[in-house]
């Protein structure tokens, strides 16, 4: 059984159709790829299954859950998470104070325990602060634990909101253009944090990306989409010979 | 019936007021992007200038100084009052929103709620908490319109203020300024950096607002010939709920909004007793917010507050 | 020191650097010795010493009072501040300082309980102790103690969740007469509700019953601002809170039950500095707790950024529905106690003005910080007690102070700081 299963997905903006007819299946452990020009309706597919927004129709499966009509929180709580293609850190908070926050979903001590500093919520945060310091350990950034996320590089910004969706223990891991304006060095930095990631914890991932060598490289499968359709799907070989998605997208890139 | 027409006449009369107020509020929100908390107590201001303007004028035509007509002293009281309102109004937002304009917003908010205390303390400690009743300037001529009460003031306040809404309109929709004001309201951002003078453009918005704001604090005074220190309050806070309930940043929204409350205010208190006029006001506006969370007019726009 | 002198310190330099030698190694329970021994030194001796320096009596607030009414009297007040409070304390802080510091050392390694009780301890006493001079500043330091709790609690919703939040005096105006009608229906023979149903005696101690009851009564109302807080926020969702405040005020002006706009009164006096001062420290202990923890710290996410707090698991609506009726909860707690201070209240006192001032110590003690609400409440209460004989212009100087804060310190003078009680404690040197 897959582990995400996306069937017949449309959505409507008011009359506009931003996807169509959608359909995914992620094996645990797999990375998959969706490219497309902009406005193809790339992140409008990840507030789908995210649960930003509600779908007009069809079905998202997580591990045999169904995840429509899920507030985003219950969807992440779930086993999926994400990055955000603008970063979307909480300016006021330092890199630990993130990752802590991220386990929200797996404290239970409840306001009794916030209230009163119960000796549950004493273990529990402590427990919390372990969790996130092994991913920050991992992710190269333990030193800037206490910094406020603001004082780091984008490089380093983007790191931390790794870790915080690591931190929510996702099954799965959506990355909205993780390298979207870094520099080549961090980009290759950022390509080994994905493998290391994927290696180590053995997600699945599923990546939107606007670098296409980036995608060619990590991905075993990847979706063309065009406005709202995926019009090719295969492995990066297949892709790339595809004389659709190369008259769509990448028609562009081979000219030079 | 007659009745009805009667409170409808008092409506558009009193949403006058509101409106012109409302679009103080409404404009430095749309260029600017915080409420003018003052606002409420430079129309206090305003009413006061007009006020003293009148009154000094008044006293000089009857010793015989000068020769005045008393329209013409009307129309003179409302000139002055809005030059130096304004003036007031650009005091304002030099001092005390120009410094604060990259603050987080709620600080703004709080400035403003201090201006308007000095304001308003400014003005017992200088004239005293006793109401004052405004020279009356014109004679009261009333007409029987089929049972329905109207008299000349009113219909000169309903009628002053719509033409001044209206050439706000023109101005806002015609002119080189009014263009540069819409660009502001339209981007924050990128506008500035195109060459509209954001200052200008902020001075330019509070002296007109200011401006409307002392037409309806001196109608204000012409229609219930008395003034207080905390008229600001009372009418500023509820002018200011107009303009959210318009939908913030919309001129036309504002206008609609601060009739309909006098609209609200006077029927409520038509149908019931007038002690439940603010309890059942507020209710109305209450529910009509949590169902357009984004007021009557404004569109759907999710503020973030930036700390 | 003496290349101090060589590269030739400016005076002020040299007296803040030798004020701080003198004050480093003073822990904060030497402060609270000295403190209780000024107090105690008034106690004995004030009357004695304000007489010697030509005042009529003790000056009751530092001789604020005194010295906008007399000037003349400006050098007796000082020369009495001196003597009575400034000596003695930085006396017993310092010559204590050594001997206190092993205690404080000793005490702090038992738990964190002890010594955070010991210190409240002295600090009540010297309270006490102070207050017992006179009547007026046992109601000065019970309305300041409840205006710390209205801060912590407003700055709870304005500061860490980011809303701008106008309803709190509604919220306080529910709790202070759901806490009265608590007490006088049960434990008071009164023209509007009748007999006591209880014996008096009882009163005392349900008096946290009826606090609870009051500030559950807030929270329940706080609903009506959480709802619509799911999907509306920023300004909309300010004046929603603004309409309910004016709408709870001419509810209770329109309820002849409770006395309408003459309000409420005859409430027994069960809130002496005692109760005031422990439910402020519960207050000031749980919010605290509260804010430290993940899920106090989830308002922060749903300030900052909503969409990622939700993709991080976070439940933004309980988060919002916790922050509004907790904030209300403690809010409709020190209503309660306010009633039971001043044994009357009416609707109007709860208007414009009182939001003004609540948002005034916000704003000015810092956003995000239990410290700056503690030091925001405190200074502006005082700043204004003190103010008062200046009557009107009171009214002018703290608007601009104000002004000047937001203007040089946006974000209020002590903003996002970690109040961490273990710090507080600690033995200097």
């Amino acid at each position: 059984m897959p582990l995400l299963d996306v069937k017949k997905m449309t959505h409507y903006f008011g009359g506009l159709r931003a996807v169509h007819d959608y359909h995914l299946s992620i094996e645990p452990g797999q990375i998959r790829g969706l490219i497309g020009p902009n406005g193809a309706g790339k992140t409008t597919i990840f507030n789908l299954l995210t649960g930003i927004h509600k779908p007009t129709e069809g079905e998202i499966l997580l591990d045999g859950n169904s995840l429509v009509g899920l507030f985003p929180h219950q969807i992440a709580a779930l086993g999926l998470g994400r990055t955000f293609q603008n970063l979307c850190l909480w300016r006021h908070m330092t890199v630990l104070e993130h990752v802590m926050l991220a386990r929200y979903a797996r404290l239970d001590y409840g306001l009794v325990g916030a209230f009163f500093g119960t000796a549950k919520r004493q273990r529990q945060e402590a427990e919390s602060e372990i969790v996130a310091r092994k991913l920050l350990r991992m992710l190269g950034i333990e030193d800037l634990a206490e910094q406020n996320v603001l004082n780091l590089s984008y490089g380093n910004q983007r790191r931390v909101e790794m870790a915080r969706a690591l931190a929510t223990e996702p099954k799965i891991l959506f990355l909205d253009e993780p390298t979207a304006g870094m520099t080549p060095e961090e980009l290759i930095q950022m390509m080994a944090i994905i493998r290391q990631v994927h290696a180590e914890l053995g997600l699945a991932i599923f990546l939107i990306e606007h670098r296409l060598k980036m995608v060619m490289e990590l991905c075993e499968q990847i979706q063309t989409l065009v406005f709202g359709e995926v019009i090719a799907e295969g492995t990066p070989e297949e892709i790339q010979n595809n004389p659709q998605v190369i008259e769509a997208y990448l028609g562009k890139e081979t000219l030079h | 019936m007659t009745f009805f027409f009667q409170n409808v006449v008092n409506a558009l009369q009193y949403g006058s007021f509101y409106a012109l107020i409302a679009l103080g509020y409404s404009m430095v929100y749309s260029i600017l992007m915080l409420f003018n908390f003052a606002h409420g107590d430079i129309f206090m201001t305003g009413a006061y200038i007009g006020f003293g303007v009148a009154t000094g004028l008044t006293v000089l035509a009857a010793a015989g100084t000068i020769v005045l007509p008393n329209w013409l002293i009307l129309v003179l009281t409302i000139l002055i009052a809005m030059f130096l309102t304004s003036m007031l109004g650009m005091l304002v937002e030099r001092l005390g929103y120009r410094p604060l304009r990259d603050a987080p917003r709620a600080s703004a908010a709080i400035t403003g709620m201090m201006i308007g205390l000095i304001l308003e303390y400014g003005n017992l400690l200088l004239l005293g908490p006793q109401r004052r009743s405004f020279p009356r300037l014109i004679q009261t001529v009333t007409y029987d319109v089929g049972g329905v009460i109207l008299t000349n003031k009113k219909i000169m306040i309903v009628a002053v203020s719509m033409v001044l809404m209206y050439a706000l309109h023109l101005f806002i929709s015609r002119t080189r300024w009014g263009l540069a004001m819409r660009a502001m309201a339209f981007d924050h951002v990128v506008v500035p950096l195109m060459g509209v003078p954001i200052n200008t453009i902020a001075r330019l918005t509070f002296a007109l607002g200011s401006a409307l704001a002392a037409v309806a604090g001196i109608f204000f005074g012409l229609a219930y010939p008395v003034l207080d220190p905390y008229m600001g309050i009372v009418f500023g806070w509820k002018a200011f709920v107009a303009a959210i309930l318009g939908g913030r940043g919309s001129v036309m929204g504002a206008t609609i909004a601060g009739f309909m409350l006098g609209f609200i205010e006077i029927f409520v208190a038509m149908v019931f007793p007038s002690t439940l006029r603010d309890l059942i006001a507020y209710s109305i506006i209450l529910g009509i917010l949590v169902f357009r969370p984004h007021g009557l007019f404004g569109e759907a726009y999710s503020a973030r507050l930036r700390l | 020191m003496a290349n101090d002198m060589l590269s030739g310190t400016p005076p002020a330099g040299a007296l803040r650097s030798s004020w701080r030698r003198l004050t480093a190694p003073v822990p904060l329970m030497g402060w609270l010795l000295g403190s209780l021994g000024a107090a105690l030194l008034e106690l004995a001796a004030g009357g004695a010493v304000a007489g010697l320096l030509g005042l009529d009596k003790i000056p009751l607030l530092f001789g604020f009072l005194i010295a906008f009414k007399q000037p003349l009297a400006i050098p007796g007040v000082l020369a009495y501040d001196i003597l009575v409070y400034l000596l003695p304390v930085l006396l017993v802080g310092r010559l204590s300082a050594p001997p206190v510091n092993r205690l404080v050392a000793a005490l702090y390694r038992l738990p964190l309980v002890v010594s955070v009780l010991v210190h409240l301890g002295l600090l009540y006493a010297a309270l006490h102790l102070w207050s017992g001079v006179s009547d007026y500043r046992v109601l000065m330091l019970n309305l300041m103690l409840i205006a710390i709790m209205l801060t912590l609690s407003l700055n709870l919703i304005n500061g860490y969740m980011g809303e701008f939040s106008c309803s709190h005096p509604g919220f306080m105006a529910l709790g202070a007469y759901a806490a009265s009608i608590f007490s006088l229906v049960l434990f008071v023979d009164d023209r509007i509700f009748g007999q006591a149903l209880l014996p008096a005696a009882a009163g005392p101690w349900l008096f946290p019953v009826a606090l609870v009851a009051g500030g559950a009564m807030a929270a329940v109302g706080a609903l009506v601002i959480a709802i619509p807080s799911f999907r509306t926020r920023g300004d909309y969702l300010a004046i929603i809170s603004l309409a309910f405040l004016f709408i709870v005020k001419s509810m209770i002006e329109n309820l002849e039950l409770v006395g309408g706009p003459r309000g409420l009164g005859g409430q027994p006096g069960y809130a002496g500095l005692t109760t005031v001062f422990i439910w402020c420290v519960l207050c000031i202990w749980i919010i605290n707790n509260f804010v430290r923890s993940t899920l106090g710290k989830a308002l922060n996410a749903v300030r900052d950024d909503e969409l990622a707090a939700e993709a991080m698991t976070i439940d933004t609506r309980r988060t919002k529905m916790t922050a509004f009726m907790f904030g209300a909860f403690w809010a409709g707690i020190a209503g309660g106690l306010y009633a039971h201070v001043l044994q009357h209240v009416t609707p109007a006192s709860f208007d414009l003005r009182m939001l003004a001032e609540m948002l005034a110590m916000v704003y000015f003690g810092g956003l995000n910080s239990v410290y700056g609400s503690i030091v925001g409440a405190l200074s502006l209460s005082v700043l204004s007690e003190a103010l008062r004989p200046l009557e009107l212009i009171k009214w002018i100087f703290i608007p601009l102070l104000l002004i000047l804060v937001m203007i040089f310190r946006p974000r209020g003078l002590i903003a996002f700081k970690e109040f961490n009680v273990r710090d507080i404690v600690k033995p200097k040197a």
